[in-house]
């Protein structure tokens, strides 16, 4: 590989350039020069593909397409693994490289791809229960079958919705290299073996490569493709052992390349300003003001973006100064003149009237999600009642890469070069606001600098090539401030639950009301509560009662999910300490006497993350441990992952908390794909969740986002990582729903009861930190 | 304006204001870009990089304060992604995203110089770089690592001027 920019690409694009940006600028000794070696995105292969997936070369290196984003996860390695398990491959000459998007929106995914093989959660032979989500864009509404299905990075589902054909893809290249040797040699495919990319005929001892048959391989169609099955985990070799990831060795060396570190010849840089106020516009500005200062080229001034391309959600209309550096595009734009026009309403809003706000939604008539049994009958016989209220923060997804997009807008053409979780609406959104078709917008698609809830929420695409498309012909690198990614994101809506429990003469519950507020259009708002309480209780009724803000909520790690097993554990805690019970042993009597199919699972999990932490043994004076379960989808027999934690926290007298220890007993349903990848997930959430915990929240005043950078938004750093952090896996029967996001939501709840047992003091109200947590 | 830097060993003249962020004369002048922005306050140490041996955060320094004394940026480190710390790094698979891990190592570089065996405290101390993704646990093991790795040849690898 020569240059990682696919240069026919372009060519064409300079071709089609007006403007600044001439033909005859580019040369290619230019391209090499500004070509990051560490660059991802498509290129049009040397050699013809084997399927949309795989590319073989002559040398065996087997380039693998991966069509969700690298974001920490460890997709661009576990999605390239469930395609070489079956390939039967050589993983040590492994390549990923993002697809195309562009394809994607030219080419439909092959037939074999579009039926999900298997009876479904429980059959290991199977494809799970894949659910692909609906894109949710005017136009484009439900679930692609173009090309390379879905490509959104998101909901945990990169493994949950694409393995079946990701592992399809690998077999049936596989089976048209075997179909190719068997060719070529005249004998029977049956009696052919294929591994470690050798295909071997042991009764003659021939042998050749999957480089030497590539091209062979390319030109032999699969006469039945509908009949190649995929491996069930008892087959795998590849897929369920520990690799590394394969982006790692280019980010200890700076090589990766992130959507901030694209180059372009003749490109410009962008610093964008929008109103602090979410629904605000631009009123005035005065470039005149600046255009003298070093650098400054023009400015741009864009709408507030379409709500249709941004989920509905309604940011704000800006400004921005285009420069010949970032630099001096910001230092412009911080000195421009600006006034806004906020609408009164919602520069109306603070944190205290939006609280009450949901405080009084919850006594409005809410939405019935689950009734069982008679409930204000069942709490009319109650031994005792227990009531708390929670309540959760605003919180951003502060991704450490600040939003950005570099794009050209031709009259024919657009090319974006951004780390994004959402392509195929980025796609969407370039062709809205250029009209220039889908099959013309180019992604090159680079890693990202963190997710934390699909970028492709916020409208960092929308600018930049809003402002694109006022200049055809000059590449726009848009970049925003820090400052400006705090309003750009989506927020994870602020939430208040009230739980209302009736115990019986032995602490029992007979009856359960709950009740959670959250924003309107906040994700997730019934997770954990709809359908039932996963603790029995023979009367349970769950209501969630919305209202609407100005905030423009989404999906946030964990989505409400995160929040609303927060509520769930800690009033499990208040339930089991009124009843004068072990919090253990009171959520895994709960979990027995329900009928859940997968009830086994969560109690297996409570007791190994028991023992594993020695529950029950003494611990010094100012040191306790807290249990929680967590669990996503258990409340039926679909897909599903749980776990559970157990916490063990120290409080000095002076307040100061620490996360000593952390056990965690996890399910690996049939089997995790990277086992290695799901350690670093847990481990990295334990200490995210800590940090929601401990210090995150996001308040507003005259309806601005007040904390908007990290000296007001603290981050955990390495001295708040628990010290130990044990990990035991356990075998179930189900395919897991996912590991990226509600891993370790336990440590909200596990904090609250430490602090409960070490102080006295039961507080429902984060972040812990704000509060005094000093004791005597 | 235009003022001289030396960066990983090789002289640069630029064109650019020299009271210009060191952070962005390297990634947008100097054309190094391992060396990331996050929060340009400071605070997360996405932008360390080395200035005469020191751990700096480049994002809120002037170019002018590195006028005559060396750089070091991530890209320095090694000529072939082996450095005892990126070693470490590759051997605990410590990245998650990856982004702030060119600052995270470069502080580690300083810390392993200024203590070459570090304890947990030490480590808590002075490391003070934020990794949204908590990598954290992997990042402490491979920071005790990398100083195994490195002691032997401590000085000769880090202590590195003009060539």
């Amino acid at each position: 590989m020569t240059s990682s920019i696919d240069r026919r690409e372009f060519l064409a694009t300079i071709a089609a350039a007006q403007g600044a940006f001439v033909l005859g600028f580019w040369i290619p000794s230019r391209a090499e020069a500004q070509t990051k070696p560490g660059a991802v995105w498509y290129e049009e292969p040397a050699t013809r593909e084997i399927n949309a997936w795989i590319v073989i070369a002559a040398d065996d290196t087997v380039t693998i397409r991966i069509a969700q984003t690298e974001l920490g996860q460890g997709v661009w390695t576990s999605n390239a693994m469930m395609v070489a398990e079956e390939l039967q491959c050589d993983w040590s000459k492994v390549r990923p490289q993002y697809a195309s998007a562009n394809r994607d929106a030219r080419e439909k995914a092959p037939e074999w791809t579009l039926n999900v093989p298997g009876t479904g959660a429980q059959d290991p032979s199977g494809g799970g229960v894949p659910t692909f989500g609906n894109r949710d864009r005017v136009g484009v509404s439900g679930i692609p079958d173009s090309l390379y299905r879905r490509m959104r990075t998101n909901a945990a589902s990169s493994v949950k919705d694409g393995r079946y054909y990701l592992q399809l893809a690998g077999a049936e290249a596989r089976e048209r290299l075997l179909l190719a040797a068997a060719a070529m040699w005249n004998v029977p495919v049956s009696q052919l073996t294929a591994k470690n990319s050798v295909i071997t005929h042991a009764a003659s001892g021939r042998k050749t490569t999957y480089g030497a048959l590539a091209s062979r391989g390319a030109d032999t169609p699969h006469p039945r493709p509908e009949t190649i099955t995929i491996k069930s985990p008892d087959q795998w070799t590849l897929m369920g052992t520990e690799q590394k990831n394969l982006d790692v060795p280019s980010k200890v060396t700076g090589q990766a390349v992130y959507g901030i570190d694209v180059r372009l010849p003749g490109m410009k840089w962008a610093a964008v300003k929008t109103c602090p106020v979410y629904g605000g516009d631009l009123k005035h500005y005065d470039f005149e003001a600046i255009r003298h200062m070093p650098g400054v080229r023009f400015a741009v001034q864009f709408p507030i973006p379409d709500p249709a391309l941004t989920r509905g959600r309604i940011f704000s209309g800006g400004i921005a100064v285009v420069a010949d550096s970032w630099y001096q595009a910001k230092t412009a734009i911080d000195k421009m003149p600006i006034e806004w026009d906020v609408p009164p309403v919602n520069a109306a809003f603070t944190t205290a009237n939006m609280r009450e706000s949901l405080l009084a939604a919850l006594d409005r008539p809410g939405t019935v999600r689950a009734s069982q049994g008679d409930v204000d009958t069942a709490f009319t016989n109650a031994t005792r009642i227990v009531e708390a209220t929670y309540s959760t923060p605003f919180l951003p997804r502060a991704r450490m890469e600040p939003g950005n997009a570099t794009v050209l807008v031709t009259n024919d053409r657009v090319d974006i070069w951004i780390g994004d979780q959402s392509p195929q609406e980025t796609r969407f959104s370039a062709s809205k606001i250029t009209g220039i078709p889908e099959t013309n917008v180019h992604l090159h698609l680079c890693h990202l600098g963190g997710g934390f809830g699909r970028n492709g929420n916020g409208p960092q695409a929308e600018h930049a090539i809003m402002i694109a498309n006022a200049h055809r012909g000059t590449p726009i690198h848009m970049l925003w401030t820090r400052e400006e990614d705090f309003i750009g994101t989506t927020y994870r809506a602020m939430g208040i639950a009230h739980l209302k429990a009736a115990l019986d003469a032995n602490g029992w519950p007979i009856a359960m009301d709950v009740r959670t507020a959250m924003q309107e259009g906040g994700f997730g708002p019934e997770a954990s509560f709809h359908v039932t309480s996963r603790y029995h209780v023979a009367n349970y009724r769950y209501s969630n009662h919305t209202t609407n803000f100005h905030v423009p909520v989404g999906t946030r790690r964990g989505v409400g999910q995160a929040a609303h097993e927060f509520y769930r554990e800690s009033f499990m805690d208040e339930l089991a300490r009124a009843a004068g019970k072990d919090p253990y042993l009171y959520r895994r009597e709960l979990l027995a006497r329900t009928s859940l199919p997968y009830k086994q699972d969560m109690i297996t999990a409570l007791d190994m993350a028991a023992e594993m932490s020695g529950w029950g043994t003494p611990l010094p004076k100012g040191t306790a441990r807290a249990i929680a379960l967590e669990e996503r989808g258990a409340e039926g027999d679909g897909m599903a992952t749980i776990s559970a934690m157990v916490h063990t926290v120290s409080i000095s007298r002076d307040g100061k908390v620490k996360l000593e220890r952390v056990d965690v007993a996890h399910e690996t349903g049939f089997g995790l794909v990277n086992p290695l990848s799901v350690k670093k997930q847990i481990e990295g959430q334990i200490t995210w969740f800590y940090n929601d915990a401990m210090h995150q929240a996001c308040t507003i005043k005259d309806g601005r986002i007040v904390e908007n950078n990290f000296h007001v938004f603290p981050l955990s750093r390495i001295n708040e990582d628990p010290p130990v952090i044990n990990i035991r896996f356990f075998p179930t029967k189900h395919w897991l729903v996912g590991m990226g996001h509600d891993r370790a939501t336990s440590v909200q709840s596990a904090i609250g009861d430490a602090i409960f047992q070490i102080t006295g003091k039961r507080l429902r109200d984060l972040p812990y930190g704000k509060h005094d947590l000093r004791w005597t | 304006m235009s003022f001289e830097l030396v960066v990983n060993g090789t002289r640069h003249t630029l064109d650019a204001d020299p009271q210009t962020p060191l952070l962005w004369v390297i990634r947008d002048q100097v054309g190094l870009t391992g060396t990331k922005f996050s929060c340009g306050i400071g605070q997360c140490g996405a932008c360390t990089l080395h200035v005469d041996g020191r751990a700096v955060r480049s994002c809120s320094v002037p170019a002018a304060s590195a006028i005559g004394k060396p750089v070091m940026t991530i890209e320095g480190l090694s000529a072939d992604g082996n450095h005892p710390i990126q070693i470490a790094w590759k051997e605990l698979d410590a990245p998650q995203c990856g982004y702030c891990q060119s600052g995270m190592i470069m502080s580690t570089l300083a810390l392993l110089r200024a203590r070459p065996n570090p304890t947990d405290a030490d480590i808590d101390a002075q490391i003070t770089n934020a990794c949204r993704c908590s990598t954290y646990h992997r990042i402490r093991q491979a920071i005790h690592l990398a100083s195994k790795l490195m002691r032997p040849d401590l000085g000769e690898r880090v202590d590195r001027g003009v060539r």
